[in-house]
């Protein structure tokens, strides 16, 4: 199976295609970039072809496109893509309004190719465990959930409004938003939120909290702040504390590491060592493509979690809850 | 007699046990009287202490009694602050200050006019971490703070005397009663606070399982989360998460034990480990020792009534916004 890349403005893009490099039954078969810069370098360093054009890609034996650009532009290479009949794996939130989000859904659907959103935290071990907690019963009825998705500041087009859709909200609600749906079956109804820009100078906020209303009379948090300082031990944390009647689940993603002290990093440095998420999540891509079996994340997936980030700006903005179906 | 202030107790609970034990290792204080409900509660503690077993009203006419203690289920605070106060006596209250602003307002008031001292029993104030984050953060270790997450748990809600714990009327629950703490050290840290919406299981499901999560925005911008919990493992804990421009603490309790002692059973199997800690200085005592050395003209920090009505504003915020489903502005 061949497999194309486009764009490589989202960091996320070395580590899937590292992914590819892995696999023995799928051929990368080379990159498409606007910035020629970027796409040459990566292309070297993968050893794959650097291809001029979007044409030049999509007109090529590829099957399948992951899409890595900034999330403004996930809209209009998804559309080409799909044009072409190539299935697309695109990096997350799906897009920055509900409009192109539901344009890429259709398309993709109209032209029956598949249509992923790159959530890779599904794919982590320790997720996939609390999950087979979750449905096992264990915990009683669901009563409450404390989360986070803290971070580093990224930097770049990440802080900038038209081509990542916002900060650190838009950038850290989805993933969590997306764990709570499929793990535990709930949808968020409303949204209240503090966000603001308190540590970095860029033009987005970087500290950001959510409060929920859930489905089944659960209520969540979700701190979705960039705000851990360059000395932190490590890059962010996905955490959950899931409250149920009959217990309490600690979830902590990446707690899977030691600790590293070197004198020439001078920090204290955690590492991950619990399984490579990025590899799970494209491999069960291709293998749905390959196989013509539905995604296990799809757009609507995507589009469902865009609703809660945007219903966060809303409700931040305006000091007052906002409804969910109320996002158009 | 030991020199220094006489103390009167009220309320010799879980709370005036651990106000009782400050009074004996101070030696500027003695507690000269208790008085309970339950006799065998009074009596357990003028064995430690040597105090004499009184009714209230005997400790309010007691002219030789310069400060009374109250340690009463929190619906009780207002009308024996009062009466102390009217019968000229310094008073200490166990947080929170009263179950309603206007009960607070009257104790203030009472106190004002006799001219007495009002300490409200803001004990996290006086812990060693918190206090070294507070200095820390004041130092400019962190930055200007931007995002601070607290917590505050344990399982399972206490069962205390006629089961007031339980009874929201009287206690307020555990927003009213236990992250008040998590309140008060963060306006304490941050300044005022100018908008709180609170999320909890109150009204929604169980009240033996509490659980609230509340989100603060304060007038210098921070941003705060406090979780506060009935239903969470692992024996009771406290957390904090401090982050700022220049850096981050993180503190938790759990990961901060310095003992740990595991008994095997006698059938040789393995027991249940159970932490322990090891105070320098029992932070009840450190609270106690520094409202008696205010009032006996030595140097001390005294969270007082002014301090405690304000914390109790924020945490009666957070119990409107759980149900109202609105923020509620201060
Ligand atoms: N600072 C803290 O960390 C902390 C911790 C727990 C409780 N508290 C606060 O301390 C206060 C007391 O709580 P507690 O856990 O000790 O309660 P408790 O139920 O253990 O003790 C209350 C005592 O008051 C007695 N009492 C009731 N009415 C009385 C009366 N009219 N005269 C004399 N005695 C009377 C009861 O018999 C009981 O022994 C509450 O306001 C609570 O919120 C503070």
């Amino acid at each position: 199976m061949k497999v194309g890349m486009i764009s490589f403005a989202h960091l996320h893009a070395e580590s899937y295609a590292s992914a590819l490099m892995q696999m023995p039954e799928v051929e990368f078969s080379g990159i498409y970039d606007e910035d020629q810069s970027r796409a040459r370098k990566w292309a070297e360093r993968f050893g794959v072809k650097q291809f001029a054009t979007l044409k030049d890609l999509l007109d090529s034996d590829i099957e399948a496109v992951i899409i890595c650009s900034t999330n403004a532009d996930h809209c209009r290479y998804t559309v080409a893509a799909a044009e072409a009949k190539k299935h697309v794996l695109v990096e997350k939130p799906i897009a920055t309004t509900i409009q192109d989000a539901n344009k890429m859904i259709e398309t993709c659907k109209n032209n029956g190719v598949k249509l992923q959103i790159a959530f890779p935290v599904r794919y982590l071990p320790s997720v996939l465990e609390a999950k087979r907690i979750v449905d096992s019963g264990q915990l009683g009825r669901i009563l409450a959930i404390k989360a986070t998705n803290h971070g580093s500041m990224p930097g770049g087009w990440f802080v900038e409004k038209e081509l990542a859709g916002g900060g650190a909200v838009i950038d850290h609600t989805v993933h969590v938003i997306d764990l709570i749906r499929w793990m535990l079956e709930l949808e968020v109804k409303e949204v209240y939120a503090e966000y603001d820009r308190l540590i970095h100078d860029i033009p987005t906020e970087d500290c950001g909290l959510l409060t929920m209303e859930l489905t089944n009379n659960v209520f969540a948090t979700l701190d979705t702040s960039w705000n851990r300082p360059s000395a932190y031990p490590t890059w962010g944390d996905v955490t959950m504390t899931i409250i149920g009647t009959t217990g309490v689940l600690e979830l902590d993603g990446f707690a899977q590491k030691y600790d590293l002290y070197n004198n020439e990093i001078k920090k204290a440095q955690w590492e991950y060592w619990g399984g490579d998420m990025d590899y799970f999540l494209v491999r069960d891509f291709l293998l749905a493509c390959k196989n013509n079996l539905p995604v296990k994340v799809s757009g609507e997936d995507g589009l469902k979690t865009l609703e809660v980030a945007l219903a966060a700006y809303k409700a931040g903005k305006d000091h007052q809850p906002v409804k969910t179906e109320d996002i158009k | 007699m030991k020199p220094g202030l006489k103390v009167g107790l009220i309320g010799a609970g879980t709370m005036g046990s651990a106000h009782a034990e400050a009074y004996r290792v101070l030696d500027n204080a003695e507690l000269v009287a208790v008085s309970d409900l339950i006799y065998e509660r009074a009596q357990a503690i003028a064995a430690k202490t040597g105090a004499e077993i009184k009714t209230a009203d005997q400790i309010f006419a007691d002219s030789s009694i310069d400060v009374v203690d109250v340690c009463l289920p929190t619906y009780l605070h207002r009308d024996f602050v009062v009466a102390a106060a009217q019968a000229g006596k310094h008073v200490f209250c166990e947080k929170p200050m009263a179950r309603s602003l206007q009960e607070a307002e009257e104790m203030k008031t009472a106190c004002e006019k006799a001219g007495v001292k009002l300490g409200i029993g803001h004990v996290v104030r006086f812990f060693p971490e918190y206090i070294r984050a507070y200095d820390q953060v004041k130092n400019g270790k962190v930055g200007k703070v931007a995002m601070v997450r607290c917590t505050r748990g344990g399982f399972p809600l206490p069962t205390a005397w006629q089961d007031w714990y339980a009874n929201y009327a009287l206690s307020g629950g555990l927003v009213l009663d236990m992250i008040i703490h998590d309140f008060d050290y963060l306006r304490w840290l941050l300044g005022p606070v100018e908008r709180v919406f609170a999320k909890g299981t109150r009204g929604r499901d169980y009240n033996r399982l509490e659980y609230a999560l509340v989100s603060l925005k304060f007038r210098s911008g921070t941003i705060a989360h406090v979780e506060g919990s009935w239903v969470s493992s692992g024996g009771f804990h406290t957390r904090f998460e401090i982050a700022g421009s220049q850096g981050l603490i993180d503190y938790d309790s759990r990961k901060a034990n310095p003992i740990t002692l595991t008994v095997n059973k006698k059938d040789g199997t393995p027991g249940v480990p159970v932490p322990a800690s090891a105070w320098a200085e029992n932070p009840y005592t450190t609270e106690i020792r520094n409202f008696i050395n205010v009032l006996d003209g030595k140097d001390g920090k005294i969270v007082d009534g002014n301090e405690g009505y304000e914390s109790l504003k924020i945490a009666l915020a957070a119990l409107e916004s759980i149900e109202t489903g609105k923020p509620v502005n201060l």
